[in-house]
């Protein structure tokens, strides 16, 4: 099935500016639909009352980090299918892992670019 | 009292009796028995009182060096001054980035979002958006400057707290783990580790190494994490 371009995407961040780079990204990319929330409690409530085709989100933020997100995500019975991409600064082993045990489609270690974020928006959601 | 002016008063008070002319024999043989007590403890109470004396006089001197030491750290400079200043400096360097990125990000966007048709016009707009992203750059010489000048407050208070700890003969405390606080807690459940220091650009040969440490707690690069998704 081919990726709807006009798709709504939430991206998750504490950092306006990251937020800022990433919606330039996705404008670059194709996708102007772009939502964003500052941590994984604001995320959770925008995604109850909107339907993202994708969310990108940090790990690292206040009160509730993308892993929480990403694991009330997964266990929530409407949203579980969401595609979902961590882009963290976190690189160990332990946080990759945990992620993918708590179904994450794909992770992205900053510093990214254009190409890695396109490439991994690609596996997640097929070619565009 | 000293413990040696109270055997004197003991043996004091025991010629007295003495010389009070007393008729029962037996207390008189009593008497005779505790002076020669009191003769025989006098040398111990003389000794007790020089070794308690002499600790005295370490414990005060300890206290003095201690006290000495405590000065040389210059704790309240340390407090009001170099702990302030560099929690400033690094508030600025926040600042000063946070206002270089705005100008560039800025100027980038700009530059993406100009539909001037026309060459010229179009050029002169990109050649001075360029030099507004290279204007900003300036920012990193200040915050290195910044960032250099708290570097020297933590070495200031690293080598005073060190020579304080070598003066004093300070140890770390043995024992068992110390409580976790709660923010600790968090940061380990959520794993909350942060940015790897050098970034997580490693060489293949590093990735391979990493991975053939099973477990291992290595930072991982983009094509490392790309391999767990394949």
């Amino acid at each position: 099935m081919a990726v709807e371009m006009t798709m709504p995407i939430l991206v998750v961040d504490d950092y306006k500016t990251m937020i800022r780079i990433i919606r330039n990204l996705l404008k670059q990319i194709g996708f102007e639909n772009v939502d964003d929330a500052a941590d994984g409690q604001e995320a959770f409530e925008k995604m109850q009352k909107n339907n993202y085709g994708l969310v990108i989100s940090d790990w690292n933020m206040e009160p509730m980090t993308g892993y929480e997100l990403l694991q009330k995500v997964r266990a929530d019975e409407g949203l579980k299918s969401t595609p979902f991409i961590m882009v963290t600064a976190e690189s160990k082993t332990e946080n990759v892992v945990a992620a993918k045990k708590a179904g994450v489609n794909n992770y992205i270690v900053k510093p990214f670019n254009a190409g890695t974020l396109k490439s991994k928006m690609s596996a997640v959601l097929g070619e565009f | 009292m000293p413990a040696a002016n109270v055997a004197a008063q003991v043996r004091t008070s025991l010629a007295t009796l003495k010389a009070s002319d007393l008729q029962d024999a037996q207390i008189m043989e009593v008497l005779k028995l505790a002076h020669q007590l009191t003769d025989t403890m006098k040398l111990f109470f003389s000794s007790l009182d020089q070794s308690i004396c002499q600790e005295f006089n370490y414990i005060a001197d300890y206290i003095s060096r201690t006290r000495d030491e405590i000065a040389a750290l210059r704790p309240n400079d340390i407090k009001k001054q170099r702990i302030p200043t560099a929690g400033a400096e690094l508030e600025a360097v926040v600042t000063d980035t946070e206002k270089a990125t705005e100008v560039i990000m800025s100027a980038a966007e700009s530059v993406l979002c100009d539909e001037e048709t026309d060459y010229d016009i179009y050029r002169a707009n990109v050649e001075a958006k360029m030099m507004e992203i290279i204007e900003s750059c300036s920012f990193q010489d200040l915050a290195g400057q910044r960032v250099s000048k708290v570097v020297g407050s933590l070495r200031h208070v690293e080598s005073r707290v060190a020579r304080f700890a070598e003066v004093m003969g300070v140890r770390d405390a043995d024992g068992g783990p110390q409580e976790e606080t709660a923010e600790e807690k968090r940061n380990r459940e959520q794993l909350l580790n942060g940015p790897a220091i050098g970034g997580p650009e490693t060489s293949q040969d590093d990735i391979d190494a990493m991975f053939a440490d099973a477990g291992g707690d290595a930072a991982l690069d983009q094509g490392s994490i790309d391999s767990l998704f394949d």
